[in-house]
Order: C-alpha cells, then structure tokens, then sequence
C-alpha cells in the first residue's frame, strides 16, 4: 500500500453506513435513481472518459469528499479501475457494477425485444427440459387429439400409482409418435393424481428436426439408459416403447403384431431402479398412421431411418403426417413387481433379462389382442 | 501416497503450510485462486508460472512469486522440475489453458498439448502431493447419442476437427495416465462447463457477447453455464480437498439455447447446419470469426455434464443458477430484468 498514510477500509465502512441510513437507493446495493451529477462533476475524473460519463452513477459510498485519487492503488475506487481496465484488455465490455449504467435509447427496443423472444417460453426448465409454459401451450393440442379426434378411452388407470416411481411398458405403432403424446396426456388428464409422464423417445423421433426439441419441451426425454436411470431415481412415472423403431416401422400387415423388445433394457432398467412394471396397450396407432411402405434409399442420408408412405403421405406433404381420425383405446395392466422376485445383481443375467422381457411381451401381446376383440 | 510423503519431507521445508505452484496465473481462474489463496492461512506460500507477470500481483500480493516460465520451450520441464524441488511445492495446479481458441493452433497445441506433457514431466521427476487440472466438459463432444447428463466416466470424444477442444481432450488424457502411473500423488482434472460472468472471457462470453447468434434450423439443445465466481470457489476447493480423478464442475439447471439467446435479447438467426457450417468454415478461415465451425456442433446436439460427483467429494454445489448467471454476464441484476443489455453494446 504505497501512498496511503490512514487505512481508508474504516472510513469508506463509515461512509457506506452513512449512505445506508440516509439514502433509500443504495438499499439495494447501487443507486437506481438519478445520479448524482453534481458529486461526479466536482469529482476529478476525466471528462471524456466514456464508461464513466456525466451522467454516471457511481458506487454508494463514493461520496464527493472522500474521492481517493484514480493513481491510488490501494483504495476500492483505484481497485476498480483497474479492474475496468483488465476487462477491456480481456476484450469485454465493461459492465455492471463496475461501470455506471446511463439508459440508452435502445433499451426500450430491447426490453420490448426480449418479451416478444420470450413469448411462449420459460426461463425455467427441468433438468431434462421440460419447459412449463410451452407444456401449457401446447395442452390444448394434445387434449384435441385426445378428445376430440382421437375419442381415447382409457381404462385401468387405477393401476398407475399416485407416486413413487414406476415403468409403464407400452406396444409401439405409427410412424410418428402419437402413442406416447396420448399415454403421456391420459395420464395427466384423467389420472386422480394427475401426475406427468415422461416417454422415452427414440433416436430417429427425438432428433428429427423442430418436432424433436418440441417433444423435449413437452416432456419428451432420448431414451438411453442413463436418462431413464435419472428419471426413475426422481421418482418419475417413465414411459418406455420396447419396440423401439422396429414397432414405428412395422407394416399395415403386420399391425398390433408386438416386434421384439429390444435388447430387454427396460428389464434391467426396472430391476436396477426397483421399479414396477405397468404393460399398457394402445390400440388405434396403427390405423391413425397406417404405414403402406417405406422408402429406405435416400432416408439415410438425411438421417432418418425411414420415409413411412401412408395413405396420405407423402402426397398431401406434410399435412399427410396429420393423423387419420381413429378410435383410440389406451389399456393400463395390473403392475408386474419385479423387485419383489429379484435382486438388482438380476440385472447381470442376460438369460434371465431375456425371458423376463418375453413375458412382459406376451403380456402386452395379450392385452392389445384382448382390447382388439372387446 | 508413498512417493508424495517421501518427496516432500525430503524436501526442506522452509515455510509452514502448504506451497503451490500455479501455471496459467493470468487467466481469470488462476487470479482468483491466487486471491483465495492469499486470505487462507494454510498456504504459505504461492508460485506463479506464467510468461508474463499476472496482473493478480499488482493487488498487493504478498505470498506469491512470480517465476517466468513459458510451457511451450523444449526443456522447461527440468526447469519446472528444479524449482518445485527447490521450493517445496506440494499442490500443482494446472491452468495454462487458452478459454477461447485462437487462430494460432500450432501454437495452441505446444501450449496446452505439449505445455501440460512438460508440467507433467516436471511432476513425475520432483512429485507434489496434490496436481490439480482445468479442463472444461466440451471434451465429452457434442454428439446425438450422449446422455442428458454426461458422468465423468463417459469417454472423452471431442471434436473430430477442432484443435482447440482435441489439445483438451488430450491434455485431459495425458493427466489420467500420469495418475495411473503415479498412485502417489493425487491427481484431480476439474472439467468445468462452459464458464459465463461479467469480467471473464471465453470462447461462450465472446459469442454470446455478439447481438445475432446462429441457430441450427430445428435444433434447440440444452446448454449449461457456470458461473465464474462458482468456478473460483469449484477451483479453490479442489485445491483444499482431496478428491482425485475427473471431476465436472457444473452449474445449476439447463436451458434450450433458443431460451438463452432470448433472455440475452440477442437474435437469432436459423440457418441449415451445413450453410452455417460451410459459412462459419469461411469465416473463421478469413478470421472474421472468433468461434470455430466446431462450435455449431454444440448448438445441435446437447452436451451436459452431470455435477454430483463434486458435490459428493468436493461439496460443491453452484450457487448461482443459470438464469442468474446469464443476467449476471449481461450485467443485468434480477430486478431490473436485462433492460441494460443495450449498455455492453454501448
């Protein structure tokens, strides 16, 4: 501390208290009305300093009288200045609360600007992205669909608990992903606790252009083990198609035909958290969508698995992805509890896995050919 | 533990309380650790490398020396050797990383690449206790099948042309392998997400700092921003602590990026991936841009680390969450909402 015979840390304490007791805008830590103008222009600063014009407000204690000088390394001010120095040398702009804020013509246009940008978003998501203001933006679409369009009736949600976490296990149909919309949205609409569902969404679905990060800001999550692991460990309802793209991709002919569950992930999964199995059956998909063939050929190349052709796709364009007004019934099992019979270390057998996941096939194969009769 | 305890005591030990060495004194992180480091009496005493002095000095340090070192000279690492067996030093912390790539990516590369090999060699001939890295968790690679949250045990994959990420990715791996060749000493590698605040500059404070932004036609990850004064804190508690191995150092919550650039007001401008790609390759060719084509990459797929292994081992938890920490970057205080963003462009 070179030039500096007293210690200034108790005078400028004094003087912020002072400002503190007498001065209704330093509450808030930094004077939000006028400045004070007069301090700045008897104050030796230089005039055409541009960070700290006329019209600068400056630190609540930096009162006329005990201005230190700028050369003053030791005082907070000449810390400040340095520091406002350091920022423009790391290419910054200096900016608040180091250097005074002066309204600027623009600030009207921004702060119109950023409501505008905001409309229709949150700035709050969850950890996976689930943005509550688009959710609720986009409820009246789903509950169109579910009501209107789709006529779903559901039965069995009794067997969805009201908390704690659980699986629900669901046949996969359609090209694009209504079934999951619809369980999630069932869910959330006629179950007593209302609780949310999170579906797990494949790969093709979730990285599709503009519907994937829609499906992410509804609650949509990229099914991958570490995902649904989080998701469950939260005590979430979690949502998974076994069938992957196999079952998106299946053709009219071979409609409510369950394809093979995956690798038997969604097993290990409910073992490993502990969480119960619901088989649902969802009926209606396949004739919503109703796939006639799939062109492979160029698909790749823009990263999609497949180009479904439906009956009204791709000839309409992509008002041919609106689905056909089906009837939809949406069936919740009883829950199969998994951990009551196993350990987690059941995860490592691959034997056992593999016929756990046929069972709970069946299972479903059974309820969609049942709801297909009744 | 064995070579560390009997490195050290053979050492003389002139000063009571721990010595550390750190590189890369200039950047933001090492000033602040320099500053915690000054008011905690457990430090004795504290050893600047770095090409130039750092700034951190002129405050009226009195604990620090600095030493000119310049990482990217051949045989500097039996200098680094000879003085922190001279001094003692029983914590080096590893910070000479660039926070935003340059156009100079050969000599980036000796830097960070060649730089953290010569720190290295420098701790295997004279071992300190504790050796602490900066890494940041861009070296997961932003990719379509990674997880939401990233764990530290995922594979660090990069970015199949950036420079500026693979010297990371391979200065990261450089340390792994120096912990398991020498179990003596603790090695720990912070990986912090992409660092935002008021007086730092990075490669996200520097794009995010420009009014109009591109954004990837139909592409809306989720991106994750740590504070700079909760990077100072991460970073001063993995000094203190003894927590080994990667660790990400994260800030609190996540947003879509398409929600960032509006609460920053900045526009945005959707393009297709590959005219961005092409246009940003031209640009950053002609040195028109300061971010590298690679970073698109990270505007299309999400690239989130998982912060509970530091909260586990270090107890660090991000103060600040990530809405906060965007108004504190554009200087704007919750109650005033951003009506000020204007002024950064004044």
């Amino acid at each position: 501390m070179p030039n500096d015979p007293t210690d200034p840390t108790d005078d400028l304490a004094d003087d912020l208290a002072d400002d503190l007791a007498d001065d209704d805008d330093a509450a808030d830590g930094w004077p939000s009305g006028a400045p004070d103008a007069s301090a700045v222009a008897d104050a030796s600063w230089p005039d055409d300093d541009v960070f700290l014009g006329g019209e600068a407000s400056l630190a609540p204690h930096a009162s006329q009288d005990h201005y230190p000088s700028m050369l003053d390394d030791s005082t907070e001010l000449g810390a400040e200045q340095r520091e406002i120095e350091r920022r423009l040398e790391g290419g910054r702009t200096p900016v608040y609360p180091l250097d005074a804020r002066r309204p600027l013509p623009l600030e009207f246009v921004w702060k119109r600007w950023r409501t505008f940008a905001m409309r229709g978003r949150s700035d709050v998501v969850d950890d996976f992205g689930r943005d509550p203001i688009a959710t609720a933006r986009w409820e009246w679409v789903l509950d169109f669909l579910y009501s209107k369009w789709f006529r779903v009736e559901v039965t069995g949600l009794e067997h969805v608990p009201d908390e704690g976490r659980a699986l629900l296990v669901a046949n996969h149909a359609g090209s694009l992903p209504y079934d999951s919309a619809m369980v999630m949205h069932a869910v959330r609409r006629d179950h007593r606790a209302r609780r949310d569902v999170r579906p797990l969404v494949e790969d093709a679905v979730f990285h599709l252009p503009w519907l994937g990060p829609l499906m992410n800001r509804i609650g949509g999550v990229r099914a991958c083990p570490e995902n649904a692991e989080r998701l469950l460990a939260n005590d979430e309802l979690v949502a998974v198609f076994p069938e992957g793209v196999k079952g998106m991709s299946k053709l009219w002919r071979d409609r409510y035909r369950l394809q093979r569950f995956g690798r038997g992930g969604f097993i290990k999964l409910a073992l490993r958290s502990r969480a119960p199995l619901i088989p649902v059956a969802v009926i209606g998909a396949e004739e919503a969508l109703p796939l006639l063939g799939r062109i492979t050929w160029f698909a790749r190349n823009v990263g999609i698995p497949y180009v479904p052709v439906t009956p009204t796709f791709p000839w309409l364009g992509p008002a041919g992805l609106l689905p056909l007004p089906s009837k939809w019934r949406i069936a919740f099992g009883e829950p199969i509890d998994l951990a009551g019979e196993y350990g987690p270390d059941a995860a490592e057998d691959r034997l056992l896995v593999g016929r756990l996941a046929e069972q709970v096939r069946a299972q479903v194969q059974g309820m969609v050919d049942a709801l297909r009769k009744s | 533990m064995a070579i560390g305890t009997n490195g050290s005591a053979a050492r003389p030990r002139r000063a009571t309380g721990r010595v550390v060495a750190i590189t890369g004194a200039c950047t933001y992180l090492g000033g602040e650790l320099v500053r915690q480091l000054e008011e905690d009496t457990r430090y004795a005493k504290v050893l600047l490398l770095d090409v130039r002095e750092p700034p951190v000095l002129a405050e009226g340090i009195t604990k620090a020396r600095f030493y000119p070192i310049d990482l990217t000279q051949p045989t500097i690492d039996g200098e680094i050797a000879t003085l922190l067996a001279r001094e003692g030093v029983d914590t080096v912390v590893h910070g000479a990383f660039l926070a935003h790539p340059t156009h100079a990516t050969e000599w980036a590369h000796e830097l960070e690449d060649v730089g953290t090999m010569h720190v290295l060699n420098a701790c295997a001939a004279a071992p300190p206790q504790r050796f602490v890295m900066l890494g940041t968790t861009m070296a997961y690679g932003a990719y379509p099948h990674n997880p939401n949250y990233l764990s530290e045990t995922a594979e660090l994959h990069g970015h199949r042309d950036s420079r500026f990420i693979n010297d990371k990715v391979r200065a990261d791996k450089q340390a792994q392998r120096f912990a398991r060749e020498h179990p003596g000493v603790q090695v720990a590698v912070l990986r912090f997400a992409p660092i935002l605040g008021p007086t730092i500059s990075t490669l996200h404070t520097r794009f995010f700092g420009r009014l109009a932004a591109p954004v990837m036609a139909g592409h809306d990850p989720l991106l994750q921003f740590l504070h700079e004064q909760d990077a100072a804190w991460a970073l001063k508690l993995a000094v203190d602590g003894d927590a080994t191995g990667p660790i990400n150092i994260v800030g609190k919550g996540v947003l879509p990026y398409t929600t960032v650039l509006a609460l920053m007001g900045r526009v945005a401008l959707p393009m297709p991936y590959l005219i961005a790609r092409a246009g940003a390759k031209a640009l950053w060719a002609t040195q028109v841009l300061s971010s590298p084509p690679s970073f698109l990459d990270y505007l299309l797929y999400v690239c989130v680390a998982d912060g509970s292994k530091a909260r586990r081992e270090l107890g660090f938890t991000a103060r600040f969450s990530i809405k906060r920490t965007i108004l504190d970057f554009l200087g704007a205080s919750p109650e005033d909402g951003a009506t000020d963003i204007a002024s950064s462009f004044a």
